[in-house]
């Protein structure tokens, strides 16, 4: 931040509200909307009426652009104190302003509605039913926010909360970056929607911004309801374990680009035991899940091995064992009968029909839906019950509050006591009436977000409370140094490929125990590229547990999204490939930030300047 | 046994020359960049973009021509395309030139980012052209072999179709990419230029203490390799088909980076890796219809020998000494 950029985001600020929709009055599906501008109302696909008349935008945006002007003024001729106190003012203002804004937008959509309804035109047809704030609202939001973090910036020592705080800067800044460019591609490849005569250049742009927002709008959309949420956790639920496994195997400074083909093996595995395997549930379906594990722990290990004893690089080794985990999955599921040199040989692995697949897992290897979990019955009316929750506090509790001055072998033992107790305790109680809607049943959300929930755990354990885990991440600070302090590095290696490889396996339990997407089998269709998708869960996460499950559920939102994005704008869901691409190349670049954000050494340094 | 016949032969070994040139393009490619110090995973997304690229202007450039006389045909279109996968696979080089090289950044982490792009965008730029998100339109101007091009000069029709004549009757992109195996050699051991890219991999603080301009020559490798690695592109998806599929490199680019790793980073080391490559996939192509292995099993070879390749089972080699760390002035 400089005397230059300052300046520069003021103009730009104040440039963007004055082109940009500031409110959608009215959207139709397909994006076609009625937009209200600062200069005038922008009617693409010329709807029809009423709307609100805003005859405040106008003054508003003098305000605007008034207070961009006072901000930079403060900004070249304060410095200090005192500029932290002005820009706090601004700021706050910004905020006071905006909130007017949408306030008095709401009051008059509202009162059009009710207009309509006393003249008794009917709840499910009223004139504005899908209206919301748009681009030039966040603009004014950002750049209240931006006032106001300048400003704490601006305080003595007020740098330091950005070094400090670097883990979230460097991917939210590339994130911003990435959705800058992923707006600039919408804006480039798709028309407006509805658009009937050539716009005025005002009114084009106006409806590009409109056009790009609302992308953007559909890709968040799924955080406003329910259903949405769910829907996104379920997406998220592979994501965990895939980013878990390369943020695993970035802690040693290995680059796991192999989750797919672990994930792979880990299906085929799962599926195995899950099909073949006979007997009760308590036996068959622990070991199905042991069973994926096992098999990703597998297609780790091999390319940690061929590190650990030949050098070979573990990248280009992964990837390699993805396009073969990809071949042996053909083998099983697409044919049954092969022959070797002429010689007949059969394979009963494929289901008879055209699709490849599977047969059915067994009911007892199955893992339960949530909403079965949790003592419903499909959609409809039933009891929550208490057993899961009760168990999920219980355990946190003991953990967190009695576990406290326990070692922590015993503190782990008494929580996951603790949990069970809670299970049993709460299956007793009696449960909680409440009624399910068909759109949460009808998500396919099942007992592998738990099992996801317990791999964070297990990360954060493993990572950062044991003695495996403090040499694992020696290794990857510092190898020789490692080495020297005791550390086997090889056996170390295979270890890390192996436990990696672990995570990814497990995201199978999703799809071919849990039925994630629609059949407990495994399919040739099994979406394996959620392994490349883990790459982008880990490093937006900074390998950190939380952050890997922020990201993992962010980018469940994201491609949750895409769908309506797909049907309402026919834009590809590859959008969301291309946002997580460029934010994966955007963090490695340190979101272009200065050096002191990436390098720990630096940000030391940097916080050690401040002090002084 | 039947296919083990002349015909096979000729088809083996044409095939062989077919399967090597994007290898081969791709590799030299890899070489330029990994020998000044840059580690290019990218190259499986510089290949994507490139044949994106060509298959993209060649349609654009030849759609208003063909609707005016569906048969007309314009020597240049497929070199306009050529030139568009030149263009875009540098500009692919450049983004990683530019994170890895000026901000430092993973060389990995960066690579591993374009290839996930280029899985992605491409299918937003063809569903914007051709609403179709996984092909291009198939194209009329397709670069064409040496025998067609010179199909007028008399006798030349006799001569490919012998058995030597029909492995010969390749595309110049062959012969470009079996030609450019000496002018590597030769720029990167016979002149200063050669000797400054090889100097900032091995060593760039002596080489920058020598005012060489380290930064310089690794964009050069860099960019060289989006030039080559476009040229791979444009190869396959308007020389040896006519259309661009998604993920139309499907794994050439990783392939490429372990036979330079088995060639020793040496352009002839890499012209015989490649070729093992090429012979591989090639054989796999010509016995897949015979029944002597499962198809999945022949599909799966050619990874099994490039982890065979990097184990060292097969020669072992040493890297240039300051691969993949950024270099700090």
């Amino acid at each position: 931040m400089n005397r230059v950029f300052f300046p520069l985001i003021a103009l730009a600020s104040a440039a963007l509200m004055a082109i940009s929709p500031w409110f959608v009055a009215k959207r139709a599906f397909g994006g076609r909307g009625v937009l209200l501008a600062p200069f005038g109302v922008v009617n693409p696909s010329n709807a029809r009426g009423p709307w609100p008349e805003l005859g405040w935008l106008g003054t508003m945006f003098a305000l605007w652009a008034v207070l961009a002007l006072v901000s930079v003024l403060v900004y070249t001729l304060t410095r200090g104190q005192k500029r932290a106190r002005w820009l706090y003012v601004l700021g706050g203002l910004g905020l006071l302003l905006f909130g007017l804004e949408a306030y008095l937008f709401y009051q008059a959509v509202a009162e059009i509605n009710t207009e309509a309804l006393a003249r008794g035109v009917s709840p499910r047809r009223l004139p504005l039913r899908r209206y919301s704030l748009s681009f030039g609202l966040y603009v004014q939001l950002f750049y209240a926010l931006f006032l106001l973090v300048t400003a704490r910036l601006n305080q003595p020592k007020g740098q330091r909360i950005l070094v400090r705080y670097r883990g979230v800067v460097v991917p939210a800044v590339s994130m911003v970056l990435a959705m800058v460019v992923g707006g600039a591609i919408v804006w480039l490849l798709r028309p407006i929607p509805g658009v009937r005569e050539p716009l005025s250049t005002y009114a084009y742009l106006v409806a590009k911004l409109d056009l790009v927002t609302y992308t953007f709008q559909l890709l968040f959309g799924p955080v406003l309801s329910l259903s949405g949420l769910f829907q996104s956790a379920l997406i998220a639920t592979p994501l965990i374990f895939t980013g878990l496994s390369v943020a695993f195997g970035f802690k040693a400074g290995l680059f796991n680009i192999g989750a797919p083909g672990q994930l792979i093996m880990g299906a085929i595995f799962a599926m195995l035991v899950g099909v073949y395997l006979p007997g009760p549930r308590f036996f068959v379906l622990p070991l199905a899940i042991a069973a994926a594990a096992l098999g990703g722990a597998i297609w780790g290990a091999i390319p940690g091995w061929l590190k650990a004893r030949f050098g070979a690089h573990e990248v280009i080794n992964t990837i390699m064992m993805n396009y073969i985990a990809l071949s042996v999955m053909l083998l099983l599921l697409s044919k049954n009968e092969w022959s070797f040199f002429g010689q007949k040989v059969y394979l009963p692995f494929k289901f008879p029909g055209y699709e490849p697949r599977s047969y059915e897992i067994r009911p007892e290897a199955r893992i339960p839906m949530l909403h079965k979990m949790l003592g419903f019955d499909g959609a409809g009316p039933g009891e929550l019950s208490l057993a899961l929750p009760l168990a999920l506090v219980l355990m946190l509790v003991v953990y967190y509050i009695f576990g406290r001055r326990l070692e922590l072998g015993r503190r782990v033992v008494y929580a996951l006591g603790a949990a069970v107790g809670g299970y049993v305790l709460g299956g007793f109680l009696p449960g909680i009436p409440a009624t399910m809607s068909p759109d949460l049943a009808s998500v396919r959300l099942n007992g592998a977000f738990v099992i996801a929930l317990f791999a964070v755990a297990f990360y954060n354990f493993y990572m950062w409370r044991t003695k495996y885990g403090y040499e694992l991440r020696a290794v990857g600070l510092a190898p020789k140094a490692a080495e020297y302090a005791g550390v086997k590095i090889s056996s170390k290696l295979v270890l890390t490929m192996a436990i990696a490889g672990a995570f990814a396996g497990l995201a199978a339990t999703h799809y071919v125990l849990g039925g994630g997407i629609d059949e407990y089998r495994l399919k040739q269709s099994i979406p394996y590229n959620v392994g490349f998708d883990g790459i982008a869960v880990a490093l937006m996460g900074q390998n950190t547990p939380i952050g890997v499950t922020l990201a993992a559920f962010l980018f469940g939102v994201l491609l949750t999204g895409g769908l309506q994005l797909n049907l309402q704008l026919g834009i590809s869901r590859e959008l969301v490939l291309v946002l997580e691409s460029l934010i994966v190349l955007f963090i490695a670049a340190g979101g272009f930030l200065p050096r002191y954000f990436t390098d720990p050494l630096l940000a030391a340094e940097a916080l050690r300047e401040e002090e002084a | 046994m039947d296919w083990i016949s002349s015909a096979f032969w000729v088809a083996l070994i044409a095939g062989a020359l077919r399967q090597t040139t994007p290898l081969l393009f791709t590799a030299l490619g890899g070489m330029f960049n990994e020998r000044a110090g840059i580690v290019n995973i990218a190259l499986e997304g510089i290949i994507n973009f490139g044949a994106l690229a060509a298959a993209v202007t060649v349609q654009q450039l030849e759609a208003p021509y063909l609707a005016q006389d569906p048969n007309v045909r314009i020597w240049w279109i497929p070199w306009a395309g050529v030139l568009a996968a030149i263009l875009a696979g540098t500009l692919t080089a450049w983004i990683h030139a530019v994170v890895s090289i000026r901000y430092r950044a993973d060389q990995i982490v960066s690579g591993t980012a374009i290839n996930m792009l280029s899985f992605g965008l491409p299918s937003i730029v063809l569903i914007f052209l051709y609403q179709n998100a996984t092909a291009s339109k198939e194209v009329v101007h397709r670069v064409q072999s040496i025998g067609q091009y010179l199909s007028s000069v008399p006798g030349a029709r006799d001569f490919f179709s012998t058995p030597v004549g029909r492995v010969l009757d390749q595309s110049p992109l062959v012969y470009l990419a079996f030609i450019l195996v000496p002018v590597a050699y030769f720029a990167l051991f016979k002149t200063p230029w050669g000797l400054r890219l090889r100097s900032v991999g091995e060593h760039p603080e002596a080489a920058d203490s020598l005012g060489i301009n380290v930064f310089l020559m690794r964009y050069h490798g860099v960019l060289l390799s989006g030039v080559l690695g476009g040229l791979a592109g444009a190869y396959l998806s308007i020389d040896q088909i006519n259309q661009f599929i998604r993920l139309m490199a499907a794994g050439r680019g990783f392939i490429a980076l372990a036979a330079l790793i088995f060639g020793k980073w040496h352009p002839f080391g890499i012209l015989g890796a490649t070729l093992l490559f090429g012979f591989a996939e090639a054989f796999r192509i010509q016995v897949e219809g015979a029944g002597v292995l499962p198809s999945p099993i022949l599909q799966a070879f050619p990874y099994v020998l490039t982890m065979l390749v990097l184990a060292g089972f097969i020669g072992r080699a040493r890297p240039p000494a300051a691969i993949g760390k950024p270099y700090e002035k």
